[in-house]
């Protein structure tokens, strides 16, 4: 099984980790390596996913306390990268149960301790159940046969449908990145709730993952049917 | 830094504000934008004093028709409805503004948040602080009452002692040789005029900041408008006895927010007190230039990657990135181009480049996402 690493991006006034670090990797767990930035601002998505494509298992983007941010807006403005609420945005490849966002200020030591081993634990299980992230966009497997043109409408139909799930499995980690934030600010909140939340957008991904298959498989059955009608409807263009 | 430990204690005090109100809610973090609601209710109840008072000293004869400006406050207290409410919320709302912009100021100095590409806003900070402390005295003097006497006597003196611009500026502030009607009519213009003028001056402290924040939350603002109706009510306000231009009224209540540097010209000379006020205004202002941090070092665009999206110019949070129009021969319409002087070094713009097109030159965003990539692997 292969380690379970998790990167952290956090800005130089958010927690205070000088204490903790040695090297980049954080003292109390391991498997925790840590790159800082002046700002969270700065941090790109395409960081993000280079962490993830270079093989970590999870990313923490962690900034100050959203309202209290030293160059005023820029926790404000990752977090919004990574909802989607802001260009540029993270590519739809990267699993969103493995990023969380933790905005939390200098004093907040013990807080980002106890967060960042949850999230080794959580991603850890993830590794154990469905193995490594998974960088590469999900091909139908079926329906990926090139059999020329006509099968260019029916490929492009289940890649269609693939991506209305894909959408729903953002809806659903952007609610679980948003719970698992939420912790972060409203202190009150047990982080077992952030658990069940994830828990859920895990089942929704594991259905999207049938849905794409079963259509992958009604698009083959579909594909007799194609040749005709691309013809007919090119001719009626034209 | 000298401010460090007291950046601690702010950061430890907002945390178990945190914990109480939640980070959207803690009024901590709206601290600029705290005086900017008082601004806004002052302004409206001004508006509805403004209505009723009369900018007149006449009290040759002592009648119940006596109109002057002390009656017309009276009327406005006693007599209009609801008139002592918005009389006490006008009072205590510029005590609020006061104790609101101290906070703000103080907050600003413990996290550092002054210098360098924020010297505007400081300065020009430090001009609407003495410029709302001006405002709030002519407020006092509108009321006519033997306080009010005893202010104006003690400006004209205080003008007296400087040398050169004392006399035109005497003759100013009196809008003529003595108290007359003209006096409290100038007073007047002052007072309106000058708040007025404040928006100009925020314009400028607000104009090096992208979006800035001057809105709280609207709970926060009904606890603001609850605090001050509370003390309206707790401590209702009177105006003192009718000025007589005759007498000589000695004492007068102290409100401490706004009529500090009268204690002070009471208990020292006259050019003492002028030297302390100018000496306290330009500590102020060379505060910012006295502590000595790394220069920043400004934000570089790589010419010819930048594809003129504009995004780095939308997020940079001090404004500090221009779009001008591309250079001829250039595929693309626009190009980025860094203000050194307002860039802070944050990287923001960095993070919103999707095209490796600008990077801060001691902290390329390449080598770091080389450093994540080795990090990752290892």
């Amino acid at each position: 099984m292969s380690k379970t690493k998790v990167i952290t991006l956090i800005c130089e006034r958010s927690v205070d980790l000088s204490q903790h670090l040695e090297q980049n990797t954080l003292k109390d767990d391991p498997n925790v390596e840590v790159v800082q930035y002046p700002c969270s601002g700065m941090i790109q998505p395409l960081m993000v996913e280079a962490a993830m494509k270079a093989g970590a298992s999870g990313v923490i983007v962690c900034g100050c306390q959203i309202g209290d941010c030293y160059y005023r807006e820029g926790n404000k403005m990752i977090r919004e990268r990574l909802l989607g609420e802001r260009p540029p945005g993270l590519k739809k490849t990267v699993d969103r149960r493995r990023v969380i966002g933790l905005w939390l200020s200098r004093p907040q030591t013990g807080r980002f301790i106890s967060e960042a081993k949850e999230f080794v634990a959580f991603v850890g299980k993830l590794n154990a159940d469905e193995g490594p992230p998974k960088v590469e966009p999900a091909k139908p497997a079926p329906a990926a046969k090139p059999v020329g043109e006509a099968a260019k409408p029916a490929a492009e139909k289940p890649q269609e449908e693939a991506a209305k799930p894909a959408s729903a499995v953002k809806d659903e980690a952007k609610a679980a990145a948003e719970t698992l934030e939420a912790p972060a600010r409203e202190e009150q909140k047990p982080s077992s709730d952030a658990k069940k939340t994830t828990g859920s957008s895990a089942t929704a991904a594991e259905e999207s993952a049938n849905k794409t298959d079963e259509l992958a498989k009604s698009a083959e059955k579909e594909k007799p049917k194609e040749p005709p009608a691309a013809d007919s409807k090119s001719k009626k263009k034209a | 830094m000298y401010t460090e430990p007291l950046n601690k204690a702010t950061l430890i005090l907002e945390h178990w504000t945190n914990r109480i109100a939640t980070s959207k809610y803690n009024p901590f973090y709206y601290h600029g934008a705290l005086p900017q609601f008082y601004l806004w209710v002052l302004f409206l109840s001004g508006l509805l004093l403004f209505a009723y008072y009369i900018p007149t000293i006449d009290n040759a004869y002592a009648s119940e028709k006596l109109i002057n400006a002390w009656t017309s406050v009276d009327y406005i207290t006693n007599k209009i409805p609801f008139g002592a409410v918005i009389r006490g919320i006008h009072r205590y709302a510029g005590d609020a503004m006061v104790i609101t912009i101290l906070l703000h100021m103080l907050r600003v100095w413990f996290t550092d948040r002054y210098r360098q590409y924020r010297i505007v806003q400081w300065l020009s900070g430090v001009v609407l602080l003495l410029m709302v402390l001006f405002i709030g005295q002519t407020g006092y003097y509108l009321v006519w009452d033997e306080r009010s006497l005893i202010l104006t006597r003690m400006t004209v003196s205080s003008f007296d002692s400087l040398p050169f611009i004392g006399e035109p500026l005497k003759w100013w502030f009196l809008n003529g040789r003595e108290v007359t009607n003209y006096t409290l009519a100038n007073f007047l213009f002052i007072h309106i005029g000058l708040s007025f003028s404040l928006l100009f001056v925020l314009w400028i402290h607000y104009v090096r900041m992208q979006r800035p924040v001057v809105t709280p939350p609207p709970v926060i603002n009904y606890l603001l408008m609850a605090a001050i109706l509370a003390v309206c009510a707790l401590v209702p306000i009177e105006s003192g006895k009718m000025a007589m231009l005759t007498q000589q009224p000695t004492n007068f209540e102290i409100d401490w927010f706004f009529v500090w540097p009268y204690w002070l010209m009471s208990i020292m000379p006259m050019p003492m007190y002028w030297i302390t006020l100018i000496v306290g205004v330009v500590v102020l202002c060379v505060l910012p230039y006295f502590v000595r941090t790394k220069e920043v070092e400004p934000a570089e665009v790589v010419l010819n990657k930048c594809t003129g999206c504009s995004l780095c110019a939308r997020d940079c949070p001090y404004a500090a990135i221009e779009m001008v129009p591309a250079p001829a021969g250039s595929r693309f319409k626009l190009l980025a181009t860094v203000m050194p002087y307002r860039c802070s070094g944050c990287g923001v713009c960095v993070g919103a480049c999707a095209f490796d097109a600008i990077d801060l030159p001691n902290l390329l965003d390449s080598d770091v996402t080389a450093n994540i990539t080795t990090l990752a692997k290892s």
